[in-house]
């Protein structure tokens, strides 16, 4: 029986080949987008499971009240570590972890690396296993590193790097101690080695004050000890050794790390995870969409099919064996479908890659890849042929065998019903990223406050700091820069923030944060700031503004100062600064966000960056040069590196601008794939109305009278679309806009657009056959009765 | 064979009631080759689809050999059908995507007849409408009298004991509509009983009576001889 419903099935596909074209090419497609999304989503929800240690696996948190809100931030002090670790029964082990930057030299080959300081345990708590070297004792001598296997091919090419000496900031040697498997795809840790804290320690890094939350503190649970167990010890760490009486601490489980880590008053309130139950609706929605077209195409050809289910029946078939008769076809396309999917995936990779910077690929190799996408094949095959294989079984012999069976009008409703929801998820995916890319045009079109072009920042490195005063007289000099300035952090980043201001005044039982930046003049001019009052830093003309300060408007407001030039604050360390000037406020974090307060301190102060603002008399190219002539000059060993700020500012539009263009992608797919199923409909619908179309035009109809009749019905579904469309897509769009405190407000032609670019569609897709039905020779049909 | 008894039928639309069948009583005994005749309108085919299970009435009693199947489920009568009857068509109703052997092979494989018995008995019934030699063709690549030879393998490939014709010659020229009648009368002759719906009256001399229909009732019945 198994044999016979294959062989009908194939023949029946072969015989009808548009049909088959259009239903096959469309669940591909629907089925490759929706694949696309799953391994998108199954590499989100992998990000750091892979640990063994997972369930005991933690980040420390603090979390205090600023300005009437319970604040949760996961950098700490570095000696929080060490103290759970020693005081605390229910912690096994711990790790710290901060940023480092380094030149490592080897021969004549310098190479400036990213990666991690971090303690010995952090080789045994995580699963990042060594290819080479013990991870118990890889990290414990000062002068040892460990590097992944991508980094020994730089470094060493194909020698075997272990015991290697390597220099780093021509200060000192390091040997290779171990080799790190790289990195998986699916981990929040980013570094090309890691370098024992006691190197950090031994120059001056390390440090035991409470007060400083500057690194991450890891932290590995003893076996059986909940989360909440170990919450309910370490919540008091800080206030128990330190006078921060407001600080406590929490534990960030690893299951939770990537998908929940944003928290408003100090609850969970999501995360990426908004963004995977997005995509995961928008995956099913898709695939329901393609299946939807196998269902009306189907159930529109059951005129045809009619006749066979009667015989069937007539000759002994019970309904069962015909459900599953109809349900094995379904399969079988969906099963080919399922194959082109492949193919769509394996070629869309790349760009899909590229789009979402992620390194996916599909796991040929894996049992659980084929079972997945054959259950995956199973269920659109099911889904795709329940309907139409309840509803051709249920004929009755005896009305399609003799001939009065009409299908046109009877399964009107279900179909309408099915065509209604493909639009409606259309018009919904429209009016979805017109409304984010309007988001991020405003936002991006918002004031910066300073002058972003020809900005831009290098990182002080090596000597930079020591030869500062040469390299931006010379940066001027050569004709590369019209202005210098060093900061504490680039433009575009806000690296600290503070409350421990004071001043005059201030109400002591309030605490509020302040962004701090750091600059030692010229800071105005060369970021192409507005003075709003007093003037720039300027300790060349004002000796006395090595403790000057620039407040920025939001800071005055917050402060209350009627004349903000000449007040005295005092900084974190109680020493008083003058207040010299008001900067208008400038973005220095999120676009999407307000200013916050901020303090620019003055030139006795620390500092990280220069910024230099390119000559506009040169071309970018010779300005480059020139200033690559400069900083090799005064820091030969380190590779000349620069940055834009502008491009720099553009990746904050990042995360927005995937979700846009993934929208994008995914609505024109999703209106592709409803037009192709309009397509077929339409043809089935002009094919079952022949006759009636041909006594209208022996009557004397028009192509465009008929045209209309024919096209009218679909328009109504489209316009049906539209009207329950419209509020999902407003409330989805409202809640969506409403964590971005600077947004667009949601206008009235959105939905306009999106309603006439998909009545225009969808009447150019029936319209071709709505035409070509009206053009036919009336007296072709009529015979045919 | 079968026993009917005041069996009533209506079809009803929104405004119109037509009564198909009306109180119609009558008794086939096995072997009997019956032609059952009328002009259009007056119920024949409904009453063949009755018989055949593939319709239920709304009034009245069917028993079909000793079993009351008058409102059986239909699953249950389709269960009946398919072991007892089988079905000749005027349009032939031949599936267009399966073979001419595939076509006769269906009945035997929804009754679960296993794959080498099922070769063996469709060659034979194949054989016996000497139609073998088209057994690989599509039923569009057939004459009408060919089709027609494929539709009635396919009605007794289950051995039915009872056959329903529903104007088996409606479609064909007179030398193929009399080489069906002779496959008829042979399968009659070999024990089937036989229920024909015609137009024509050459075809009814086949049989051994005539019941003639009339708004839904027999008024008369001929006896051949």
């Amino acid at each position: 029986m198994f044999k016979n419903f294959i062989k009908i099935a194939w023949r029946n596909l072969w015989r009808h080949k548009s049909f088959t074209l259009i239903n096959i090419s469309g669940l591909a497609i629907g089925m490759a987008s929706a694949a696309l999304i799953l391994f998108w989503i199954q590499n989100e929800l992998s990000y750091d499971q892979f640990h063994e240690n997972k369930s005991r696996l933690y980040v420390a948190y603090n979390r205090a009240v600023f300005d009437g809100k319970l604040w949760c931030w996961n950098t700490t002090p570095k000696i929080l570590g060490k103290t759970l670790k020693q005081d605390y029964p229910a912690v096994e082990e711990t790790a710290r972890t901060t940023q480092s930057n380094f030149l490592f030299t080897i021969g004549d080959k310098h190479l400036n690396l990213p990666g991690y300081f971090t303690d010995p345990g952090f080789l045994t708590m995580f699963s990042f296993p060594l290819i080479k070297g013990n991870p118990k004792t890889a990290l414990t001598t000062v002068n040892s590193l460990v590097i992944t296997e991508k980094t020994a091919i730089k470094l060493f090419g194909n020698e075997d790097p272990m015991g290697k000496v390597v220099r780093i900031d021509s200060v000192d040697n390091f040997t290779v101690t171990g080799v790190m498997k790289d990195l998986p795809n699916n981990t929040r840790f980013d570094f090309e080695y890691l370098m024992p804290w006691s190197y950090l320690k031994k120059t001056g890094g390390d440090d035991t004050y409470w007060g400083n939350n500057s690194v991450q503190t890891w932290v590995l649970a003893k076996p059986n000890i909940t989360e909440e167990a170990l919450n309910k010890q370490v919540i008091n760490v800080t206030k128990s050794h330190s006078d921060q009486k407001d600080d406590e601490v929490f534990m960030h489980p690893a299951s939770k790390w990537h998908l929940y880590s944003k928290f408003e008053n100090g609850k969970i309130v999501g995360g990426k995870i908004g963004s995977v139950r997005l995509f995961g609706i928008i995956a099913l929605f898709i695939l329901l969409i393609a299946c939807i077209n196998f269902m009306n195409l189907s159930t529109a050809r059951s005129e045809r099919r009619a006749r066979e289910v009667g015989i069937r029946k007539v000759v002994g078939a019970q309904k069962g064996s015909l459900i599953a008769q109809f349900l094995g076809e379904s399969i079988l396309l969906a099963f080919i479908a399922g194959i082109i999917a492949i193919v769509i995936v394996q070629v869309s990779l790349p760009s899909f890659n590229q789009l979402t910077q992620k390194q996916l690929y599909i796991p040929f190799n894996s049992i659980y890849f084929w079972l997945a996408g054959l259950s995956f094949v199973l269920f659109t095959g099911l889904v795709a042929g329940s309907y139409p294989a309840f509803f051709l079984s249920s004929f009755r012999p005896v009305s399609v065998l003799k001939g009065t069976f009409k299908a046109a009008n009877a399964l009107v409703t279900p179909r309408k019903l099915l065509v209604v929801t493909q639009f409606t998820f259309a018009i919904v995916l429209i009016i979805c990223t017109v409304i984010i890319h309007n988001q991020m045009r405003y936002a991006q079109n918002r004031d910066l406050g300073y002058k972003k072009n020809n900005l831009v920042y290098t990182m002080m490195s090596g000597s930079i700091d020591k030869n500062y005063k040469m390299i931006r007289s010379e940066l001027i000099s050569s004709g590369a820069a019209v202005s210098v300035t060093k900061t504490s952090a680039p433009m575009t980043e806000g690296w600290s923030d503070s409350w421990g201001f004071d001043w005059k005044g201030k109400d002591q039982s309030q605490k509020i944060d302040f962004n701090v930046f750091n600059a030692d003049g010229d800071f105005v001019k060369t970021m192409g700031l507005h003075i709003v009052a007093g003037r720039d830093i300027d300790i060349a003309t004002y000796p006395t503004d090595s403790t000057a300060m620039i407040l920025n408007e939001a800071a005055v407001k917050i402060i209350g100062f009627k004349n903000p030039v000449g007040q005295i604050i005092k900084n974190g360390n109680n020493k008083p600064c003058t207040v010299v000037g008001v900067v208008q406020d400038f973005i220095l974090q999120s676009p999407y966000q307000p200013v916050k307060p901020m303090i620019i301190q003055g030139p006795k102060s620390w500092f990280n960056v220069i910024h230099y603002k390119l000559n506009p008399n040169n071309s970018t190219a010779d300005n480059l040069k020139r200033a690559e002539g400069v900083f090799k000059k005064f820091n030969s060993e380190y590779p000349y590196e620069y940055h834009f700020v502008d491009e720099e500012y553009a990746k904050k539009f990042n995360d927005e601008q995937q979700v846009g263009t993934l929208a994008s992608l995914f609505a024109g797919l999703t209106i592709f794939i409803s037009c192709l199923g309009l397509f077929g409909l339409a043809a089935y619908m002009a094919q079952n109305r022949q006759k009636e179309i041909s006594v209208r035009k022996v009557l004397g109809a028009s192509v465009s009278n008929l045209t209309g009749l024919l096209s009218k019905e679909f328009l109504t579904l489209v316009i049906i679309s539209f009207i329950i469309a419209s509020p999902i897509a407003w409330y989805g769009m409202y809640t969506w806009l409403k964590s971005y405190p600077y947004h667009v407000s949601i206008e009235i032609w959105v939905f306009l657009l999106a309603g006439i670019l998909t009545v225009i569609v969808a009447l150019g897709t029936v319209s071709f056959q709505s035409i070509k039905a009206a053009l036919t020779n009336p007296i072709k049909s009529l015979r045919n009765e | 064979m079968i026993k009917i008894t005041n069996l009533e039928k209506f079809y009803r639309t929104e405004e119109v009631e037509t009564i198909a069948l009306n109180k119609l009583s009558i008794e086939i005994a096995t072997g009997e080759f019956v032609a059952i005749m009328g002009p259009s309108g007056c119920g024949k085919s409904t009453l063949l689809n009755i018989l055949g299970m593939l319709d239920d009435p709304d009034e009245g009693s069917y028993i079909f050999n000793e079993i009351e199947v008058a409102h059986f489920t239909e699953r249950k009568r389709a269960d009946l059908r398919k072991h007892n009857i089988g079905f000749v068509f005027q349009s032939f109703n031949l599936i267009d995507e399966l073979t001419v052997f595939e076509n006769v092979e269906l009945p035997l494989i929804y009754t679960g007849v296993p794959a080498s018995e099922r070769v063996k008995r469709v060659e034979e019934v194949l054989d016996k409408m000497q139609i073998m030699h088209r057994r690989n063709h599509y039923p569009q690549q057939l004459s009408g009298g060919q089709q027609q030879r494929v539709a009635i393998a396919r009605a007794v490939v289950n051995k039915p004991k009872l056959i329903l014709a529903d104007e088996p010659t409606g479609n064909l020229d007179s030398t193929n509509g009399n080489d069906v009648m002779e496959l008829l009368t042979d399968l009659n002759e070999q024990g089937t009983t036989i229920i024909m719906v015609t137009h024509s009256e050459h075809d009814a001399r086949y049989s051994h009576r005539i019941i003639r229909l009339l708004d839904g009732q027999a008024v008369v019945e001929n006896i051949m001889v």
